[in-house]
């Protein structure tokens, strides 16, 4: 009872301090002036048609590094709530008869077709990060998509995690040492002009960006699918 | 007009899910409350970058070089909420572990049983 | 006429989504909640996607993709869910006749 009180008194609490935010509310009319000179500058100084990813990729570049190093904790401490030890991993295998664990027709086929064009969307939208709406991390959220479709319509497919883990460090320690290029051959660490501009708008342009968001799609989806691949069974 | 809407939409989902982080037992309705909550914060924040009559921040066919200052969108919030969703998703996969683990322990899914941290 | 037309169906997709929402809270057991969640989202889906058609219609090739890519998926992912709860034993309400899956966990746990 004290417990239900102490909701409604807390819920309502916030409730008053929202109700005054929403009705205080108006719509700007115009940017604010930080926003202005974002807007203004990422194409201009950087080559980059998508304003967002220049930001997150170039001025606001040591941020994306830090929320890397979350998920990265995010991914050691599901593997150390939920891992198995190695001889446990290894036997398993060969107690799961074939038919008891197979998914049925239907997820097999839907996967059959799915898992190729989730594939190509994700590296549609990693690639086009500065061009248009996209970028790393949203393309590595899509690959680990893929790899969640494929843990679940075959029962006998392991996901390598050697692979997944080398890959991923190797992903993060390519981004650092473009960041440190940056700060010798360009303005300042993560400085994304190491690379030439290009043509506004082409495919391979806007420095080293593309090149970054590649790197950063790897190092979330492969994150990611070793996170879902801890919660099987 | 819009923004307020989804304002008030963002806001409404936080408290929705402030009262079922705290009337829920079962541990795994508390998880998808945390969700709710993550959610209304992301649409709330992505709401205050509007500005009237504004369109994405994006240079192509629709916004040009040299109106893009004056149509554009704020795109600081956006860019925060884009890391901020996938965050929450690598957060959300630690609580669900949690949760196993919980269950492997004390064979039941209600946080009446875990009294341990109690004082 | 024709944005007379998309709103239409816009808001019979949001009735359709609300009663999607509505049929999870209200249905008796975990079966019944995914075939109300599934059928009636996807439906709901079907028609905002459609509605917005309306509304550009040089966005419809786009559009029809987005609609195909839901039909595949939806009815995939809640089959996948469904079979799975049975699988793992979760019991169904005494109202059910039909049972399709009946020998499905004694067969598993055979060969198991």
């Amino acid at each position: 009872m004290m417990r239900r009180i102490f909701a409604v008194l807390s819920v309502a609490f916030f409730g008053l301090i929202f109700s005054s935010l929403a009705i205080n509310y108006t719509e700007r009319q115009s940017l604010r002036p930080l926003a202005a000179s974002y807007v203004k500058l990422v194409p201009q100084d950087l080559g980059a048609p998508n304003v967002i990813t220049g930001i997150l990729l170039t001025y606001r570049a040591f941020d994306t590094l830090g929320e890397v190093a979350v998920l990265f904790m995010a991914a050691a401490a599901v593997g150390l709530l939920l891992g198995k030890s190695g001889q446990g991993r290894r036997h398993s295998p060969s107690k799961i008869s074939d038919r008891a664990k197979s998914s049925s027709e239907i997820v097999q086929s839907g996967a059959q077709i799915l898992v190729p064009l989730i594939g190509i969307f994700a590296a549609y939208i990693i690639m086009n990060g500065h061009r248009s709406a996209g970028g790393g991390f949203q393309g590595g959220a899509v690959i680990a998509s893929s790899v969640l479709l494929l843990v679940l319509a075959s029962a006998r497919y392991q996901i390598d995690l050697e692979f997944f883990s080398v890959t991923e460090s190797a992903a993060g320690v390519f981004f650092v040492l473009t960041g440190i290029a940056g700060l010798i051959f360009a303005g300042g660490f993560l400085d994304s002009r190491v690379l030439p501009l290009g043509q506004f708008g082409a495919f391979i342009s806007a420095g080293a960006i593309p090149f970054l968001s590649v790197l950063l799609g790897i190092k979330v989806g492969c994150e990611l699918s070793v996170i879902i691949d801890r919660f099987r069974a | 007009m819009t923004s307020n809407v989804v304002l008030t939409t963002g806001l409404a989902l936080i408290l929705i899910g402030m009262w079922g982080l705290l009337t829920h037992r079962n541990i795994l309705r508390i998880i998808i409350a945390f969700s709710v909550m993550g959610t209304g914060t992301h649409i709330m924040t992505v709401a205050i970058g509007y500005v009237t009559n504004g369109t994405a921040p994006i240079i192509d066919r629709a916004l040009n070089l040299s109106e893009a200052p004056v149509r554009a969108v704020d795109p600081i919030p956006s860019a925060l909420v884009v890391t901020a969703i996938v965050i929450g998703l690598a957060v959300t996969a630690v609580m669900l572990a949690y949760a196993i683990r919980l269950y492997q322990s004390k064979k039941t899914l209600s946080i009446d049983a875990f009294t341990e941290s109690k004082w | 006429m024709a944005e007379m037309i998309g709103s239409v169906l816009i808001l019979l997709g949001a009735i359709f989504h609300f009663s999607a929402g509505l049929g999870i809270f209200r249905m008796p057991d975990v079966y019944t909640r995914m075939q109300a969640g599934t059928k009636a989202s996807t439906l709901g889906n079907l028609l905002v996607l459609l509605g917005l058609g309306f509304f550009h219609p040089d966005w419809s090739l786009k559009l029809l993709l987005l609609i195909g890519f839901v039909l595949v998926t939806n009815p995939v992912s809640s089959h996948a869910l469904a079979r799975a709860a049975y699988l793992i034993g979760i019991p169904m309400t005494r109202e059910t006749q039909v049972d399709v899956l009946r020998g499905a966990r004694k067969r598993r746990r055979e060969t198991t």
